[in-house]
């Protein structure tokens, strides 16, 4: 290549010369390119600015602090229908990400727990995993929403006959309640103490971990670990005087008091998106672990570790390595998939802003290209943590 | 010794035992795999527990007390209070299906699926030649004769052309077919030899083929020009047929735009590269809901106040923008796995981008690409439910609007149990087929 580089052949100027020199081709190419894109905004944009004008509608952002007018079902930040657009936009956003995150957190685990009993010795469990994996992976997601919405959740019973568990947490027909935590005037020392219960043990571990690697005694970790991030917190707990208290869901009139609650609706996209992407997730674990090769247990039981080691400290390093980046993909669909709430009227991002606002105002360019920027953002900045985290696992190869 | 008989010395080898009976077979299996240990055994046992519930539940449910037979909810819940009222799902069959498609006018869906089946099944014929030629052209050229025959009504010259054309390659491919499998020679053999072309120079051999073809096609132009089915909507359109309208356009599409634009996200043109990338990244990372419903609010002002597009094909619009970012990135990934060396080997050959691409790269990069690309197909089907979002009357919209249906009231469990059922056949069976396509493909990827 490097004799073809320096020899690059002298710019023939004739036209024919022109055209079959790739050089020439690859700068036509992208100007054609480059004036059908420029041809195709103006176009869009032209059409665009005339429609606006011939519908009497304005453009530009300052709708969002006009007042919304209309009252959102479920909400963390405060918000009440003589709130702006903005804020509209800011509950929607929120809303996103809670359902999102908790559901995150739960699939992940679900779908760990699925993965590893496909792999189950046990030709049973493994053949129920499986089933359990196809029969999600291969129906819609929308679908399953409307189940567990319209089949499950809608059908609870109504309050005064709730299903409780442990007489505190409640489930019925207008939602899910469950007690909410006070806390008291002394309850930041428990806090502090619980910081400083982690700091102490991640510094244990490096000291053992460098005490190891220089004298090869180990140090046992674990005991010493539990101890420092339970005692500490529970004894300052105590000492300050149980500064945490709850309050309970309690029965009155038709509905519950006291406690938090999210709506069935919350319940329904919960249950879904953690149900339907512990499949996909079981399946990137069940892959991961499969691609590390055998070699490596054989290798690792010679050298006398024993299974639970083997996994441990041979298997899972390697496998999570596979595992990791499509686990986040996965996520990444958690939070788009989330938005498929509107179909069940929990107010979520799209739900609020794309649909209500977006009806109520007009205002669709502006409204969607925000939407479209949050959802961009969320994705842009996981796929950044994402490149981060390969460059970090990568085979270290020279 | 001398007295011994040599075969007394040598030593023989006394048959193998049988191994314990507990070993094998069946017993020695479920050993093996079910109760090898204590917590295997409860782990068994736990799991037998919950299959058996589970499935006597359902048997129970919608078998034994199941009520096939009804006028409405109502009667179901009288007949039978906790069984399931397979009545409703009988009865509105047809609208799952169909949707609101008219009645007398379904055997047109029906005619377009029976013709695809037609279309495509010789490319699983043995002996038939030209099989790509005619999965391209069931591609290009059925969707036209197709769409026609769904959406009827007035048709304008091109229009005319093009179910024409549809028609005549149909009948072209089918006699093809046949001659393949009766005479073991090509139908373009047969029309040379019987216009007497075949002695002829190869260069000539065109003529006669393109004038059999366009003859065919203005015979079938004036004998098709009575036909004009009475015009369907489609706001009518619905159903399992409307789902597979806009998945099937969705996934056509997306293959061929993905892989150029993963070409173009590849190459060295930065204007080219930048603004693929721009393309795919925007469409990816965002919800397919919005990108539909940045379609349909949109669209109406970014197009002239002359030009009106139906809701339908502003969702397919938007369907198959989201499918072809997917496919590109599916795409870019199996070209990346090809090694440099194939590249510079194509290219020492003295072939260009083009055929280097289509030849060696595209070749190799798509069978390895296939359990990606038949993954991207799922999740496309599965996802043209979200229309129902927005108002198209897809399979889904139908399931629940039985349950709003005054007859009907609260029918929720029964339809979403069917959607299921045809929704996991169909992505079940593309997954098995794709399964089945990578060992007869990937046969010379396998290490042995």
């Amino acid at each position: 290549m490097a004799i073809l580089d320096k020899g690059s052949p002298a710019r023939d100027m004739s036209f024919s010369g022109m055209v079959n020199d790739e050089r020439y081709r690859a700068v036509f190419y992208q100007i054609v390119v480059f004036g059908l894109i420029a041809w195709g905004g103006w176009y869009l944009v032209s059409n665009t600015s005339h429609n606006l004008a011939s519908r009497g509608m304005s453009s530009g952002f300052g709708f969002l602090g006009n007042t919304a007018g209309f009252d959102i079902a479920w909400f963390i930040i405060p918000y009440d229908p003589r709130m702006s657009y903005g804020r509209v936009f800011l509950v929607g956003i929120t809303n996103t990400l809670i359902v999102s995150l908790i559901a995150i957190v739960f699939t992940t685990v679900l779908g760990f727990i699925i993965g590893i009993l496909r792999l189950s010795k046990n030709w049973l469990i493994a053949k129920l995993a499986a089933w359990y994996v196809e029969l999600l992976r291969n129906t819609p997601l929308l679908l399953q929403i409307l189940f567990w919405y319209l089949a499950v959740f809608s059908l609870l019973p109504r309050p005064r006959d709730s299903v409780s568990i442990l007489e505190v947490f409640q489930l019925n027909n207008r939602g899910f309640y469950f007690p909410s935590p006070v806390p008291g005037e002394l309850f930041w020392l428990t806090m502090l103490a619980v910081l400083i219960a982690i700091a102490g043990t991640y510094a244990l571990n490096v000291w053992s971990n460098r005490r190891q690697a220089e004298t090869g005694i180990r140090f046992p970790v674990l005991w010493p670990s539990l101890a420092i991030l339970f005692l500490l917190p529970g004894l300052v707990f105590l000492a300050s005087g149980t500064p945490l208290s709850f309050t309970y869901p309690v029965l009155q009139g038709f509905n519950f008091v006291g406690g938090t609650s999210v709506p069935p609706a919350f319940c329904a996209l919960f249950v879904a998106l953690v149900v339907y992407h512990s499949a996909f997730i079981g399946e990137n674990v069940r892959a991961g672990i499969q691609s590390v090769s055998h070699g490596q247990t054989e290798a690792s039981h010679s050298l006398g570790l024993k299974p639970t080691l083997t996994f441990r400290l041979v298997i899972i390093p390697q496998a999570m390595r596979a595992i990791i980046p499509p686990l986040i993909s996965a996520w990444m669909n958690v939070v788009k998939n989330s938005s498929l709430a509107i179909a069940i009227g929990f107010p979520d991002l799209v739900a609020v802003f794309m649909q209500t606002s977006l009806n109520q105002s007009g205002h669709a360019i502006e409204i969607v290209a925000m939407v479209m920027a949050f959802y961009m953002v969320v994705s842009l900045t996981i796929s950044a943590a994402l490149n981060v985290y390969n460059k970090s696992v990568q085979l270290k190869e020279r | 010794m001398a007295n011994l008989d040599a075969a007394d010395t040598t030593f023989r080898p006394k048959p193998n035992l049988p191994p314990p009976p507990n070993t094998v077979g069946a017993v020695g299996w479920m050993r093996k795999n079910l109760f090898s240990s204590v917590l295997n055994t409860l782990l068994t046992l736990g799991a037998m527990w919950l299959i058996l519930s589970v499935a006597y539940t359902l048997f129970d449910w919608g078998v034994l007390k199941a009520v096939w037979v009804a006028e409405n909810r109502r009667e179901c819940l009288d007949r039978s209070p906790d069984g399931a009222c397979w009545a409703g799902v009988i009865h509105w069959f047809n609208t799952f299906m169909y949707g609101r498609y008219p009645y007398a006018e379904q055997w047109r869906p029906n005619l377009g699926l029976v013709i695809l089946i037609l279309w495509m099944l010789p490319c699983w014929l043995p002996r038939v030649t030209g099989k790509i030629g005619i999965a391209l052209s069931a591609v290009i050229i059925f969707p036209f004769l197709a769409g026609y025959l769904f959406a009827g009504g007035e048709k304008g010259l091109i229009l005319q052309i093009l179910v024409s054309a549809g028609i005549v390659t149909f009948i072209t491919i089918w006699l093809h077919v046949l001659s393949c499998l009766l005479t073991g020679r090509s139908l373009p053999v047969h029309i040379l030899g019987i216009t007497g072309f075949t002695d002829k120079d190869d260069r000539l051999h065109k003529y006669p083929l393109i004038g059999a073809f366009g003859l065919a096609l203005i015979v079938v132009l004036i004998l098709q020009s009575g036909w004009e089915p009475p015009e369907v909507g489609t706001n009518l359109w619905g159903g399992l047929f409307l789902t597979l309208v806009i998945s099937g356009v969705g996934i056509t599409t997306a293959l061929p735009s993905g892989v150029l634009l993963a070409l173009g996200r590849r190459s060295r043109m930065p204007i080219i590269r930048v603004s693929c990338i721009a393309f795919i990244e925007l469409f990816r990372s965002v919800p397919l809901i919005t990108i539909l419903f940045m379609a349909v609010t949109m669209m109406p002002l970014f197009l002239p106040e002359t030009v009106t597009l139906n809701r339908l094909v502003q969702v397919i619009i938007a369907v198959c923008l989201f499918a072809a970012a997917y496919m590109a990135e599916i795409v870019r990934g199996g070209l990346q796995a090809i090694p440099k060396g194939q590249y510079e080997a194509a290219q020492s050959m003295g072939l260009n981008y083009w055929k280097m691409m289509a030849l060696v790269v595209m070749p190799q990069a798509l069978k390895l690409m296939i359990p990606n690309i038949v993954g991207n197909f799922i999740g496309l089907f599965k996802d043209t439910t979200l229309v129902s979002i927005i108002g198209l009357y897809d399979l889904l919209l139908m399931l629940k609007a039985v349950s709003q249906n005054p007859q009907w009231n609260g029918l929720y469990l029964e339809p979403f149990m069917f959607g299921t059922f045809v929704f996991f056949i169909f992505c079940f069976a593309m997954s098995t087929y794709s399964q089945h396509l990578e060992r007869t493909l990937g046969s010379g990827q396998v290490r042995r």
